[in-house]
């Protein structure tokens, strides 16, 4: 499948978007988010839409990273991994290898992402300059500047990515097949460490009961995700209006009620 | 001189200027540019013809700044108040520094921890079944909160000023606190679905009347517990970041070597 020069355009400019959302904290650089998009202008929801989900949760822990670190940037899959998983697959690559092929780009970006805010520092003291001259255009010139460099990045990335996809084709044709089977396997184990590391963040130990109440809500009783939604909010409202009286004990009781109604 | 004050409406103008908090990031002093940027409107209403006053303004608060861009409202809303109080510019600097962590840490465990993560799962199963409802849901969901979160948290610097803090994170509090554990709920439910992890070991096994019968380790896996594989997988990871602290490459690099290796010698599928 070949991209046209229009769509290329398209893409650059919705990752500018995507990626300058970021900084606006408007949730567009996400995986979810870019790859419907990418999968809405090439044509092929249904593969932007799977590419999304995978990718979106092996990448959700990496949005929670500590203490200031830049995380690979999700445009890897989003963009670049939805754009090898749309066109090439035909060659046999699928969301899972797309997502494990995507994974250095992600990396790459990050690094752009960290030098543009090394490269930005110069900012504040174009700021300062500015305003000593009482030039207020310029201080909210300078104030704005990290913003249109994040959309200039993420266009020349997006429309990169699509205009020389071919040459990305080329490359990964040269991949054996054992190595693309391999990679797609990887690539559906790679959602643990998204999982794991949010749980690391998130899973205190009074939160355990909710871990097994999920894992029991899926993996024996096969509930839809917005019914484990549900049942989470119930036992956590339970929980909320007893915690004057039961405490911490009343947690565990609800855990063995629900067991017991299984 | 009356029109020098600032209306409820210059206040909800800059809440929305969060939006623009983080326009002019970088490493020196984060999101300080982008503070005095927010403030710039209101501060050029207040001081309409005097460029010393202003320009003193936005250089004092040029300084390192860093919190969360969806309660920062709450800062400059209380800072806004101060400053048409005449409260002394030390005393401002230091209420808005001591608010900067707090409201950071409220704010990126209510963003970042709880809602982001539940939209996320939530949005991405439904994507997996090829629903465009996914992204828009996540999107529009995670948006519209952050929009009332901003515009709510600069009303409420606006009208009760200093020691509203202590009640807001208690309330706070548990707010995030519920909101864990359904996150918590969900998240580990979809890593157990998202993970996927089967083996296709088979031997043939003898039985005793001398006819011969195939048995697949998943199976037997699956009668232990179902999505074993997957929780033990997840399990590792969880105990290597945990317990080892590794770092996330090592982890992508350990997974991808892990599934290549065990796919070639067919062992997982």
């Amino acid at each position: 499948m070949t991209i046209s020069l229009f769509q290329c355009v398209l893409i650059g400019l919705w990752s500018g978007f995507c990626l300058a959302g970021m900084l606006f904290g408007i949730y567009t650089n996400r995986c979810l988010v870019m790859a419907a998009g990418v999968g809405l202008i090439l044509g092929d929801l249904p593969t932007g839409l799977a590419m999304g989900a995978v990718g979106e949760l092996a990448f959700m822990g990496f949005g929670v990273s500590q203490g200031g670190s830049v995380p690979p940037n999700p445009m890897g899959p989003g963009i670049v991994g939805t754009i090898i998983a749309i066109t090439m697959k035909d060659s046999g690559i699928d969301v899972g290898s797309a997502l494990a092929l995507s994974f250095p780009f992600a990396v790459a970006f990050q690094f752009v992402i960290t030098a543009t805010y090394t490269f930005a520092t110069t900012l504040t003291e174009t700021a300062y300059k500015a305003l000593d001259r009482k030039d207020f255009k310029g201080f909210r010139l300078a104030a704005n500047a990290t913003i249109w460099v994040f959309a200039a990045v993420g266009f020349l990335i997006g429309f990169g990515g699509a205009f020389s996809s071919e040459g990305l084709q080329k490359l990964i044709s040269f991949i054996p097949g054992w190595l693309s089977t391999g990679l797609g396997v990887s690539g559906k184990m790679l959602p643990a460490i998204g999982f794991a590391m949010i749980l690391n963040v998130m899973a205190k130990r009074e939160l355990i009961p909710f871990v097994l109440l999920g894992y029991i809500a899926i993996a024996y009783l096969n509930l839809p995700v917005m019914g484990v939604a549900v049942l989470g909010t119930a036992v956590a409202l339970m929980v909320f209006f007893h915690a004057g009286r039961g405490g911490d004990s009343f947690v565990e009781e609800v855990e063995v009620e629900f067991e017991d109604g299984i | 001189m009356v029109s020098n004050k600032l209306q409820k409406n210059d206040y909800i103008k800059t809440s929305l200027r969060a939006y623009f908090l983080q326009n002019g990031f970088n490493y020196g002093n984060y999101q300080g540019l982008g503070y005095a940027n927010m403030l710039f409107p209101a501060l050029r209403k207040m001081y309409k013809d005097d460029d010393d006053q202003l320009q003193a303004a936005l250089k004092e608060n040029l300084e390192f700044f860093n919190t969360n861009l969806h309660f920062v409202p709450f800062i400059t809303s209380l800072h806004l108040v101060m400053l048409e109080n005449n409260t002394p510019a030390k005393e401002i600097r230091s209420i808005k520094m001591a608010l900067m962590g707090p409201l950071a840490g409220i704010g990126d465990s209510l963003a970042q921890f709880c809602l982001a993560p539940l939209f996320a799962t939530i949005g991405a199963s439904l994507a997996q079944d090829g629903m465009i409802m996914g992204p828009v849901l996540f999107f529009v969901a995670m948006n519209a909160i952050l929009l009332a979160v901003k515009v709510l948290t600069g009303l409420w610097g606006y009208k009760l000023g200093t020691n509203i803090i202590a009640s807001l994170s208690e309330k706070m509090e548990i707010i995030s606190n519920i909101a864990s554990m359904i996150g918590v709920t969900v998240i580990s439910g979809l890593a157990v679905n998202f993970v996927k992890i089967t083996t296709p070991i088979r031997y043939v096994a003898n039985m005793p009347d001398n006819q011969q019968k195939i048995v697949a380790i998943q199976d037997m896996v699956d009668a232990i517990a179902p999505k074993l594989l997957p929780v033990l997988f997840t399990g590792l990871i969880f105990y290597l970041i945990k317990v080892k602290k590794w770092s996330t490459y090592k982890l992508v690099i350990l997974t991808i070597v892990l599934g290549i290796a065990l796919s070639v010698l067919q062992l997982i599928a």
